[in-house]
């Protein structure tokens, strides 16, 4: 097993000004090159756990932690955002309170002149990052004349050009519309499979999650609940309902089928095609 | 929206001569300007500065929205004169020009007036073409190099950054609030959509320091920058001729005691009574037009 590249470590966490912690007792690992799926009703204290991964909590936000939270082998209270910053980018669900330049270029260009990176390089970094994130010939637009989705994808442009090993994406599509939601989602599966870049999005949209992510990591009430695979965690049905969490379609469709008609043999399916043909399967049965 | 409304609304697109000079030899000009209006009482020398800067408008295709701006000069520039009219700035005694109802008029104040009017209106018009012409980033990137604190400098950025942001995000409350039934004019309708946006940039100025720290800002190290400013030799000699000229008759002024020359100066009660009609007009109209806006349902 390799080093794991975030590492939890009985991380609990108490808000400056509040009483109780909004993350208790929490404890995972993620290996370099995972796509993590963190789900969880509001307040359930997932944009807490991503702060906690590139340090703005404690080293920015104060408050209380115990335990360790270890990123590429840092613990990160011991060292400043803009120094994690090299190892985690993280972009939040509203890209527009991202933006703070007169244009594409600049924007991105923001990291790389913080980093000292020379200007050739830059030259060349930027076009490659909006090639990447499919905004190239963007460069002299203005950050408030794009769509939404176009505005999310720059946010992660302005993240991707540091080279960070771990992009953390906090309901990164919640302000935009079914389309810009896929370019999102797309971009982040191609950096993770064809980059290796280890992915940790927090989202509601647990089809997509069932579909593109290698692990699920629920939280409740700042605990994690569940942590397993999309196939085990979105095959509890009954429990995640309990929860008030939402779960696949085709996974609510297997379990009432499966109710109505009796037990079949293999997973239930949580994504559509195998629930098509899980469905089919059972149609053949109840023919024949 | 279109991309040019998205840019501040300061500055104005465009590749005029003007467009092209150096921020920094620019700020030279804009810097010298104000200590000069301040440091002379010449009103030929003042209204001359005022004249130049005015010129510069067309050359820069910049006319109509300096003008617009500059109309922020009539209620303060009116009220300046009317005030300086009724009630000098000066030793008594004054001498008494005529009277218009409970008010009576004098001539002592209005030289200074003048003086007064003079240095805004000269600085104001200036700045207004500086930063009509100059990219943020342009000057932002001269300012660091001039190692003028970073952070204070993208302040200064930001700034000029989210002004634009504002202006939509009132514009968006207020809708929503007109939807609601509120009645969208004036400023008792503007007051309170005032408060979502003051929550609204609480919320966004932390969400920006976070992104801004999670890409580095903020550290010690060597930075560089993207956008490339050129200093030309052209922009050196503006610099510079702008350095010496305006310090030069800044130096002047000073040895010459302000360069006064009120003396040399009749102005007659006829001039000092029109004077004061038309600012005291100019005044109570500005007035009244936004008394009448903001009432007008
Ligand atoms: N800056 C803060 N100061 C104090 N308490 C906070 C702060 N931010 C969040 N909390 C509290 O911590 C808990 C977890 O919040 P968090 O924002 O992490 O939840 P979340 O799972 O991201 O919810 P959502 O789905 O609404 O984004 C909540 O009870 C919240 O009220
Ligand atoms: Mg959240």
């Amino acid at each position: 097993m390799p080093e794991p590249i975030i590492a939890f470590d009985a991380v609990t966490y108490t808000y400056a000004g509040t009483d109780e912690p909004a993350l208790h007792e929490i404890s995972f690992e993620i290996q370099p090159g995972e796509y993590v799926a963190i789900l969880g009703l509001n307040g359930a204290g997932k944009t807490t756990l991503g702060l906690c991964v590139n340090g703005v909590i404690p080293t920015m936000l104060g408050g209380e932690l115990e335990g360790t939270v270890t990123v590429g082998g840092l613990d990160v209270s011991e060292y400043p955002v803009r120094e994690m910053s090299k190892l985690v980018g993280v972009v939040f669900d509203n890209p527009e309170f991202q933006m703070s330049q007169m244009s594409v270029a600049e924007e991105v260009a923001l990291g790389l002149e913080n980093a000292g990176v020379p200007y050739e390089e830059m030259k060349r970094i930027i076009p490659d990052t909006l090639e990447l994130v499919g905004l190239a010939g963007f460069e002299e637009r203005s950050p408030l004349g794009l769509s939404g989705g176009q505005q999310q994808r720059l946010a992660i442009a302005a993240v991707l050009a540091m080279k960070p090993q771990i992009l953390i994406m906090d309901e990164p599509t919640s302000n935009l519309d079914p389309i810009g939601k896929q370019e999102v989602f797309d971009m982040a599966a191609r950096l993770n499979s064809e980059r290796g870049m280890t992915v940790i999005v927090i989202e509601h949209e647990v089809e997509v999650m069932a579909r593109y992510a290698d692990r699920v990591i629920v939280l409740d009430g700042g605990r994690v609940i569940m942590n397993g695979t999309p196939q085990e965690i979105f095959s509890r049905v009954e429990e995640l309902a309990a929860l008030k969490l939402r779960v696949p379609e085709a996974a609510e469709l297997a379990t009432i089928l499966r109710t109505e008609y009796g037990d079949w043999d293999g997973p239930v399916p949580i994504t559509t095609e195998p629930a098509v043909a899980a469905v089919n399967d059972l149609l053949g049965a109840t023919r024949d | 929206m279109s991309m040019q409304a998205a840019l501040p609304v300061a500055m104005i697109p465009g590749n005029s001569i003007i467009h092209r000079i150096n921020p920094i030899a620019k700020l030279v000009w804009v810097v010298g300007y104000v200590v000069l209006a301040f440091s002379t009482q010449n009103i030929v020398v003042l209204y001359s500065m005022a004249l130049f800067a005015l010129l510069l408008a067309p050359i820069a295709g910049i006319t109509k929205p300096l003008l617009k701006g500059a109309l922020i000069l009539v209620p303060v520039g009116s009220s300046l004169l009317a005030l300086q009219i009724i009630a000098p700035a000066v030793e008594r005694p004054w001498t008494p020009v005529g009277e218009i109802g409970p008010l009576t008029l004098y001539g002592d104040g209005i030289y200074y007036g003048f003086v007064l009017l003079g240095r805004i209106v000269a600085s104001l018009l200036l700045a207004l073409v500086m930063v009509m012409t100059t990219h943020p980033s342009d000057l932002f990137t001269s300012l660091s190099k001039l190692k003028v604190p970073y952070t204070l400098n993208f302040m200064l950025a930001m700034t000029l950054q989210l002004i634009p942001v504002f202006q939509r995000e009132v514009g968006i409350i207020m809708s929503a609030q007109k939807s609601r039934g509120m009645k969208g004019k004036g400023f008792s309708a503007v007051l309170p959509s005032f408060v979502p946006v003051f929550v609204g940039a609480i919320e966004r100025v932390q969400q920006l320091s976070i992104s801004l720290e999670s890409r580095g800002f903020g550290s010690n190290g060597i930075k560089t920058s993207y956008r490339q400013v050129r200093g030309r030799p052209s922009d050196w000699v503006i610099g510079i001729v702008g350095a010496l000229a305006l310090g030069g008759l800044s130096a002047y002024s000073i040895w010459r005691g302000t360069w006064n020359i009120s003396s040399d100066i009749v102005f007659s009660p006829l001039f000092v009574v029109v004077t004061f009609v038309i600012s005291a007009t100019l005044f109570f109209g500005v007035v009244l037009f936004a008394v009448f806006l903001s009432l007008k349902k």
